[in-house]
């Protein structure tokens, strides 16, 4: 009798907790998971005086330099770029009208884009542009075929007089702000 | 893919065969020969047992803090991406954590001792698989947000980097004495034999990004991170090859690290029974007081340092010299040789993750006489000694759980009552409030058929409603052979 009892209630325990109920899942639903994250970062500063400008101007140039750029053409970062932006900010305290302009070059130092500035002169108050790519602005293939950039100031004011302001310098601020799929 | 989500379909169902960390039903049920791995103090009555090998105590337990399955995977037509956010990212904080455990006993023998009656010994083997990962709240918003947008400004916590996962073996050998009739005490000793193990717990620094003090940002890395493991590199090899004798190197090499062939450690366990008066009774326990040397296949990586990057800058006419230069090139090195990311095998220790095991039992339901219990050899509990012995079916009390965690003590909290009918069937139920659930309700049944033990002890029933919706499930199950009083 202890033997029937045993091996019934074990047949019954052990079917009892082989079932059990669980609404429906869908794991698929994983596919569907989207993770964009906004990355910022600065890219270029550049400042000068003013006695630099004067000394350094040659024709119209007062610096010219280009430096390797990999940061969008990194694979990783090609393949997830969605869309963005580049922060460009200035401030001129230099008595000097001066144009900046940023080119970016491919790999082949061919000129994919430019951006040019027209700063004026004794401006304490920094100005700043926003430069959009992607479905709303330019074309992100500027960015992720850009290997290098070439910066260049140019001095389109005289080479003698100097500002009245404080410590005169003209500052550049870059950063970008970009939007990547991870998945 | 597919085999991820199937293992994490599996991990969090907890199907077939499961067990909590916290094994409150087979706690002090001392008529189980494997109540005495949770206390070596726990009252014996057997002669001797014997687990069958392999499926004496199998268990198998997954439990997360924070979301179900079913929070994420329901067919409920909400966007995964939205529940994502909601329920995991917004939801769940640092403290949250999954986790899972699972035990094989490989085999498990105790037997009275012939000279020494009120001595019991036990010995044997299980393998332990132990993996706990804290939710790192402030990395999943950064991978999911980004450092841009609203995030600036913020202080992303690298220290909410928190895991430990190892696979061991453990050969251990206890000893349970009867000092008198009140008091019961016991020790076990363990050699552990790690197959592997993976730490990394006291990580701690920021990154953030803030207006910068020349550019327009600042990023901003202070890290302190370590990833210390052992054992994992010579897997990770043989699953690299991947050859035809790949499956074959594998179980060897597992088989030798099982056999005490990896990195090793000693520990111990204690416990004791206490009656207070003939109907009270108290226990407690302490377990895997104990460590292990790692100093064989070890890798470590760190990541430590700061650095502030604000981009290439160009500051004229101190800097004119560099027109030359790789600018980008230079920050980048310059940023990894603020931050390097190294590794390293240097050995270390690692601490078993202690638990404690208490209780207080109130015994009551007087049945049967002294003289009439021993006829029928029925395993009530009994108590005193001597002409005068009290036999009492029915047990209620509570248990207090304790485990050292990498983030602090877990515990737990249980309230039990249990019924013996004699020999053949007892019955313990539990209610247990822990980090899991405060709805956690147990039953635990003893089947003894002749010398055949069966035993099936079930967690967390409730959850069987929608078990996809659970915290965790868990249920244990095992057979011995065991001689009771000479039979």
């Amino acid at each position: 009798m202890k033997r029937l009892l045993f091996f019934n209630l074990l047949a019954l325990t052990v079917f009892a907790t082989s079932t059990s109920c669980s609404e429906e899942q869908d794991f698929d639903q994983f596919d569907d998971l989207s993770v964009t994250p906004t990355i910022a970062s600065s890219i270029f500063y550049l400042e000068s005086d003013e006695q630099f400008i004067n000394t350094a101007t040659v024709v119209t140039d007062f610096y010219s330099q280009t430096f390797n750029f990999d940061a969008f053409n990194e694979q990783f970062v090609a393949e997830r770029l969605l869309e963005g932006m580049i922060i460009y900010e200035f401030e001129n305290t230099t008595s000097k009208q001066l144009n900046i302009t940023v080119e970016f070059l491919d790999e082949t130092n061919g000129i994919l884009d430019t951006e040019n500035f027209d700063v004026d002169p004794n401006m304490p108050e920094s100005f700043s542009r926003e430069v959009t790519y992607g479905p709303s602005g330019k074309n992100l293939n500027i960015l992720t075929n850009t290997s290098s950039l070439r910066v260049t100031g140019r001095n389109l004011s005289d080479t003698t007089s100097v500002s009245s302001l404080p410590e005169p310098k003209i500052i550049m601020k870059s950063a970008a702000e970009f939007l990547f799929r991870l998945k | 893919m597919r085999l991820g989500k199937l293992f994490l379909y599996i991990t969090f169902f907890g199907a077939s065969s499961l067990c909590s960390q916290n094994k409150q039903l087979l706690y002090d049920f001392y008529e189980i020969p494997q109540s005495l791995m949770l206390n070596p103090g726990v009252k014996t009555l057997e002669n001797w047992h014997t687990g069958i090998p392999f499926i004496s105590g199998l268990s198998f337990q997954a439990g997360t803090s924070g979301v179900t399955v079913n929070d994420l995977f329901a067919n409920d037509g909400i966007d995964f991406t939205t529940k994502v956010r909601e329920r995991v990212l917004d939801a769940m904080t640092k403290r949250d954590d999954f986790s899972t455990t699972s035990q094989i006993e490989g085999f498990n023998v105790g037997f009275r001792g012939k000279n020494r009656p009120d001595d019991y010994y036990s010995f044997g083997i299980y393998g332990e698989t132990d993996i706990i990962v804290y939710w790192p709240k402030d990395l999943a918003i950064l991978a999911f947000e980004g450092n841009g947008g609203a995030n600036i400004g913020r202080n992303f916590d690298l220290g909410d980097l928190s895991l430990r996962g190892e696979m061991v073996n453990v050969f251990h050998f206890g000893v349970n004495r009867k000092i008198s009739n009140t008091l019961t005490i016991g020790g076990r000793a363990k050699v552990y034999s790690s197959i592997f193990e993976f730490k990394s717990t006291k990580n701690s620094g920021t990154f953030a990004t803030t207006q910068g003090q020349d550019n327009i940002y600042a990023n901003t890395i202070i890290a302190d991170m370590e990833l210390q493991t052992s054992g994992v590199e010579g897997i990770l090899d043989i699953l690299e090859e991947d050859t035809s004798t790949t499956q074959k190197d594998l179980a060897s090499l597992f088989a030798k690290r099982v056999l005490l062939g990896g990195n090793l450690g000693l520990g111990f366990d204690a416990g004791f029974t206490y009656n207070l008066n003939p109907q009270t009774t108290v226990t407690g326990s302490v377990l895997d007081v104990g460590f292990i040397y790692h100093s064989k296949d070890i890798k470590n990586y760190t990541l430590k340092g700061t650095a502030t990057n604000e981009g290439i800058d160009i500051i004229l006419p101190e800097d004119i010299t560099n027109l030359g230069v790789d600018l980008w090139q230079e920050l980048v090195d310059e940023i990894e040789e603020s931050v390097p990311f190294d590794d390293n095998d240097k050995g270390f220790i690692s601490v078993r993750p202690i638990k404690i095991y208490g209780s207080i039992r109130y015994n009551f339901g007087q049945a049967q006489t002294s003289a009439s219990s021993k006829d029928c050899n029925c395993l009530i509990n009994t108590v005193g000694g001597g002409q005068n012995e009290d036999f009492y079916r029915n047990s209620v009390g509570g248990q207090l759980f304790l485990i050292k965690r990498p983030r602090g003590i877990q515990a737990a909290l249980t309230g039990f009552y249990q019924k013996r009918f004699g020999r053949a069937f007892s019955l313990k139920t539990t209610y247990t409030v822990d980090k899991y659930s405060l709805s956690n309700i147990g039953l635990g049944l003893n089947l003894q058929a002749g010398p055949v033990n069966f035993y099936i002890l079930g967690d967390n029933l409730l959850s069987y409603q929608n078990i996809a919706d659970s915290h965790y499930a868990s249920l244990q199950f095992g057979f011995n052979i065991i001689s009771w009083n000479g039979n």
